[in-house]
């Protein structure tokens, strides 16, 4: 069974130049917080190097000779360094989180706004899944690198730094011989990290592939069920989760044997420091307190070493994160404002000659050359309503979302009063045209929320009342738990069909746009809300320049002109009357529609 | 039984392991609790007499060392060893269960919430099993040994030095439930965050019709900077609490400096002693630390296999028969009297009778939830019928083994569901026997060949989600070859056109008559072309039987199936045009 790895198990450098000038342009704001973190490890380094030398004068001047006097005052003198560096400790880990939640949060937002200028086409290819992962995930991988990445790795280097030097100036000899095992650590750290690494890859592999079949067979249990497949599925089943304990297992092998090691390795260092220490003690070049500081700091020597290799992991990771970050940051929006700044939504007056709406020989296709629009033209006259009809699904539905440029021409032109939609402030253009999509998409939140959707919610009450009354969703409202308070549940599950279009019908009033590009829901209601829907919609179009996809017989009736669009153009136009007289293509749609099928 | 005791009985299952890890674990902890002794002597040797006789204490140290190593990673492959073995064990049992509950469980629970039980949760309940168990018995261990070996160098310095442990554990349990609070203020957080922005991006046309743009980023600003405030809020005890390690070996080697120091001026204990105790209190640091959240990990593994537990307890539909041996000889199919509504809803069957005869070919036609496709459903027993009322081969479905009567029945589903396998594995998914070649006979009769041909890899092709993608045609047609592999007698083909376009309808419509020549056949279909074909027409309405007959005489009728038909031509018309 071959299933291509998850995208996290591609890991490569860990330093890039051109990643990491880019993530510092992300920090930058934040230099304040980092540099007072770098200000921080100087001072913890020489505090935790200073409480070794404090044991070491203890035992040769005090407890050797004893003083019990001048114990007290260096165990004063520790308790203080003890205090001040718990201090400093929790100042630098909260400097850093604060740094790395600020990141978070600026990269986040970004991302967010980013997101919002994009087109409809970027998201026709780009899966939501991964889009969260950019937002969600990869963001905290990048902060990473503020809490535990570089900026430890420099206090890392700063206290081993200063214990080298410390050693080295206490007793050259010694601090060799102790030196000696500092390679050996690195090797062995480097080995087992490596393959540590190594191991987790795989165990994540096995899980993820373990994840896969097991997602799979969810969804397809009823097949599996009817094919009687329970027990081979299960035998394939068993057959990954071997080989991820298995996986898991042998990473348990590399971890355990390098804890070990790294601490046999310190035992062996002790011994090593004894063996040798032994014999300067007795030459008079060490004293004992000397030998208790050398064993403490060895022990502190040891630790940065060994976390190395986890550091390296945590790099490796930001990188990934931050090429995939930026990949999303670099993404041009196709469909902007035209770069001469905004322009103002053109005076519409009524002298103007103008069409409100033209298509000019329209080509449009989703995908390379799959043509949905073929040279498309029509004209909608101001104040005229249109009704849109045909067979196929696509060619409408894209005509009224030509309409707002939620996606441009391949060829051909979309004017609005006159002027190519390209030419339009692109928010000008859609709150001149206001588009209802087909399925009324519905936010958490309450219903007036949801009815505030645009103009920034500065609606007045009164405009609001008005404009429920108008859809006739007053008495739907009220018989909500809350009435416009009451709370929609994600995407509206907890409405029905006819509520949600009273609703729809509602936002749009508000909205006020001065033509309606309206995709009508093909979902059938019981017939009191479709009596209400239908005059809510008679409001709703009166007065405006309107383009609707039509499904019900009284849009169609009502309307001024009806466009029969057919393979991607318009093959008939007129009034119903007349178009069914004609008895072409609308006859049959009409009879289709609304008549032998006894909708 | 208690989710605890549940847990209880697969640690039992590997006792040997447990028991090995912890013998393991006391002889490394009593090991490295010998290596501080040993630098005592050399220590008290050393001011002794020098450096004399200093290399015994040395190897003596090495060989600790070693011994500890070894020991440890005893320990540890045992212990964490048999914790990866329960988690198997428990994943395995959960997706054997799982493969046993029927339709209507997976209607009640959504797929997200199941993978979260069994990827999130089984990890939980690894971590107690493994690292819960090792941290827990290790914990205790050195806790009592390195009591023991300070109060063999002096009780009253080691009452001194223990004294504030007591306090500290119960601060670091203090941190560490802060700690478990504030993250899942977090986690929350997070999860309003990511709805905010599946929202955002699902409902784009929206925002971008009512130019949302600006108010959306808003409201996910306020959102983001409550996250970013809790994530402070955990931030600030986090910050408190991990140099808390730093702070407790370091309270601890005052204690040694003062106290000990004195202990030494007045010869109550020697130099060695006091490095000795040096080194015993740091032993000490990381259980104290650890303990909250082992304790931690535990509650959560404990709350993550009553989780498990739930699934393993819903009892999967009783089937006490025992299989039978192959198939169902070939015979007809009976409906009679059939009444049946799925949970608490109106009933989407009433009181169905027909019969197709032996090889007979019959199908149901009606308008969108007239409860056609249930037929099927309930003949194969996905959905259990009422007793007496739905008969195979002469036999009441109900008491035909579940594995028996579905190897007799090939299925095609409305939605083609095809694994991410080969398409040999797809179509040959009901075939035991995997030498076989079924699945080249079964492609021809579906009219799948030429395409397997088409493809580079042929029969190796993976398909499905994460493979090569095929057209709503290749996915009916390889649903229907795989439904054609077992050579079944009887077929039911569940509106195998709802999702393939007119032109596409005819190649799938002339394979079918291939396929089902000597089936008894369960024809469901919204589409009347194929119904035309059919030895007899069921039209239902509404879950009633409505209309009966042939073709011809539906039509003459001029009822529903009339009806029907005269807007399937009007389709054709339009599609032609």
């Amino acid at each position: 069974m071959s299933s291509p790895a998850p995208e996290d198990e591609v890991l490569g450098r860990a330093y890039d130049g051109r990643l990491m000038r880019r993530i510092w342009a992300i920090a930058r704001p934040h230099r304040g917080l980092i540099l007072l973190s770098f200000g921080i490890f100087p001072l913890i380094a020489v505090l935790e190097l200073l409480q070794p030398y404090l044991v070491k004068r203890a035992i040769d001047d005090f407890i050797l000779t004893r003083d019990w006097g001048g114990l007290g005052g260096v165990a004063l003198l520790f308790s203080i360094t003890l205090a001040v560096l718990y201090g400093l400790r929790v100042a630098q880990a909260y400097v850093m989180q604060l740094t790395g939640q600020r990141v978070i949060y600026d990269l986040r937002q970004a991302l967010f706004a980013h997101l919002q200028t994009l087109d409809a086409r970027f998201f026709d290819r780009n899966p939501v899944g991964r889009l969260m992962t950019r937002v969600l995930n990869d963001v905290e991988a990048i902060s990473e690198l503020f809490t535990s990445g570089v900026v430890t790795v420099l206090g890392d280097v700063l206290t081993l730094g200063g214990v080298v030097a410390i050693m080295f100036a206490m007793n050259w000899k010694l601090a060799l011989v102790s030196a000696s095992l500092g390679p050996v650590l690195a090797a062995a750290t480097l080995y087992f990290r490596m393959r540590a690494r190594e191991s987790y890859r795989r165990v994540r592999t096995r899980l993820a592939r373990l994840n896969a079949f097991l997602q799979e067979s969810l969804s397809g249990m009823s097949v599996i069920q009817l094919f009687a497949r329970e027990a081979l599925e299960y035998r394939t089943f068993a057959g990954l989760n071997a080989d991820l304990r298995r996986a898991q297992f042998r990473s348990t092998f590399y971890d355990a044997s390098f804890y070990a090691s790294v601490e046999a390795l310190g035992s062996a260092a002790v011994a090593l420091l004894l063996w040798y220490a032994g014999g300067e003690v007795v030459r008079g070049a060490l004293t004992f307190g000397g030998l208790v500081a050398f064993l403490e700091y060895m022990g502190r020597a040891f630790l940065p070493i060994r976390d190395l290799g986890a550091k390296y992991t945590v790099m490796q990771a930001a990188m990934v994160s931050a090429e995939r970050i930026f990949g999303l940051l670099d993404v041009d929006p196709a469909i902007t404002s035209p770069a001469s700044g905004s322009v103002e939504p053109p005076a519409v007056s009524v002298s103007s000659a103008a069409a409100a709406v033209e298509f000019r020989r329209v080509w449009f296709a989703y995908d390379d050359e799959e043509w949905v629009l073929r040279d498309c033209s029509f004209t909608v006259a101001r104040g005229e309503q249109v009704a849109l009809v045909g067979p196929t699904g696509e060619g409408k539905t894209t005509v009224v979302r030509l309409m707002t440029r939620a996606y441009d021409v391949t060829r051909g032109q979309v004017l609005i009063e006159g002027r190519d939609v390209r030419e339009w402030d692109l928010t000008a253009l859609r709150r001149h045209v206001g588009l209802v999509p087909q399925e009324v998409f519905l936010w958490r939140g309450t219903v007036e929320d949801n009815l505030r959707l645009g103009r920034d919610g500065a609606v007045s009450a009164a405009e609001l009342e008005r404009a429920v009354a108008a859809a006739n969703a007053r008495r739907m409202i009220d018989a909500l738990p809350g009435g416009l308070a009451a709370l929609v549940r994600e995407r509206g599950v907890n409405l029905s069909q006819g509520q949600r279009q009273l609703l729809a019908i509602a936002r749009a009033l508000i909205y006020n746009p001065r033509v309606l590009a309206l995709d009508e829901a093909t979902s059938s209601v019981d017939p009191e809300s479709e009596a209400l829907i239908r005059s809510g919609m008679a409001r709703l179009i009166e007065g405006r320049t309107s383009v609707i996809v039509a499904h019900r017989l009284s849009t169609i009736q009502n309307a001024d002109r009806i466009l029969v669009l057919h393979r991607g153009a318009v093959r008939e136009a007129g009034r119903h009357a007349e178009l069914v007289a004609a008895g072409g293509l609308y006859t049959r749609l009409y009879e289709l529609q609304f008549g032998a099928a006894g909708r | 039984m208690s989710p605890a005791r549940r847990l209880g009985r697969y640690l039992y299952r590997y006792r040997l392991r447990y028991a090995l890890g912890v013998a393991c674990l006391l002889a490394a902890t009593g090991l490295s609790l010998g290596i501080p002794w040993m630098v005592k002597r050399a220590v008290d040797a050393m001011s002794r007499d020098g450096a004399a006789g200093l290399w015994r204490y040395v190897v003596a140290i090495l060989a600790l060392a070693a011994g500890h190593g070894v020991a440890r990673m005893g320990s540890r492959f045992t212990m964490l060893g048999a914790g990866q073995w329960v988690e198997h064990d428990v994943r395995g049992e959960l997706y054997a269960h799982l493969a046993k509950l029927p339709p209507a469980f997976y209607h009640e629970h959504r797929i997200g919430d199941l993978m979260s039980r069994a990827s999130n949760d089984i990890s939980a309940i690894r971590q107690v099993a493994s690292f819960g168990t090792v941290m827990l018995a290790g914990t205790t261990f050195t806790v009592i040994g390195t009591v023991a070996a300070m109060w063999v160098i002096d009780p009253w310095l080691t009452a001194c030095a223990m004294a504030p442990f007591p306090l500290l554990v119960l601060i670091a349990r203090h941190f560490n439930h802060q700690v478990e609070v504030r993250s899942t203020a977090v986690q929350e957080q997070l999860g309003v965050l990511s709805a905010k922005i599946q929202e955002n991006l699902a409902g784009m046309p929206v925002v971008r019709a009512y130019t949302m743009e600006t108010r959306e980023i808003g409201e996910f600003a306020a959102l983001n900077r409550e996250y970013l405030g809790r994530g402070m809020r955990l931030a600030g005890v986090q910050s408190v609490s991990w140099p808390m390690m730093g702070l407790v070996s370091g309270i601890g080697a005052l204690i040694i400096l003062w106290l000990g120091g004195r202990a030494v001026v007045e010869q109550r204990i020697t130099l060695g002693g006091f490095v000795a105790f040096n080194g015993y209190l740091a032993h000490l640091a990381w259980p104290t630390i650890a303990l909250g959240w082992t304790l931690a990990s535990v509650k959560r593994g404990l709350a993550a296999m009553r989780r498990v537990v739930e699934i393993l307890d819903t009892s999967p539909p009783a089937d006490a028969s025992h299989d039978e041996p192959g198939a169902l000889p070939a015979g007809a199919i009976e409906f009679r009297d059939l009444t049946f509504a799925y949970a608490a809803g109106r009933a989407a069957l009433s009181g169905v009778s027909f019969r197709i005869p032996e090889g007979g070919l019959v199908a149901v036609v009606g308008p969108t939830g007239s409860g056609k496709s249930t037929l099927g459903l309930l003949l194969c027993r996905l959905f259990e019928p009422p007793r007496g009322s739905v008969f195979i081969a002469g036999r009441d479905v109900r008491d035909v083994p579940v594995g028996r009567l579905r190897r007799s029945v090939g299925f095609v589903p409305q939605e083609a569901f095809l694994f991410s396998r080969s398409l040999r594995d797809n179509v040959l998914l009901g075939v035991l026997d995997v030498s076989t070649d079924a699945h080249v006979a079964a492609a021809e009769a579906a009219g799948l060949t030429e395409e397997v041909e088409r493809f580079p890899q042929g029969w190796d092709t993976v398909v499905g989600e994460r493979g090569q993608s095929l057209s709503g045609g290749q996915r009916q047609r390889a649903a229907l070859a795989r439904a054609l592999a077992g050579a079944p007698p009887y077929l039911v083909l569940d509106d195998v056109l709802a999702a393939v376009d007119a032109a596409k309808e005819w190649e799938i419509l002339a394979s079918l008559r291939v396929a089902v020549s000597g089936r008894t056949t369960l024809l469901v279909t919204h589409r009347l072309r194929a119904a035309q074909e059919a030895d007899w027409i069921v039209v239902l309405e509404e879950g009633r039987l409505v209309e009966t007959g042939r073709h011809a005489d539906l039509l003459a009728k001029g009822g529903l199936y009339a009806r029907l038909w005269r807007v399937q031509q009007l389709e054709d018309e339009l599609a032609r045009a």
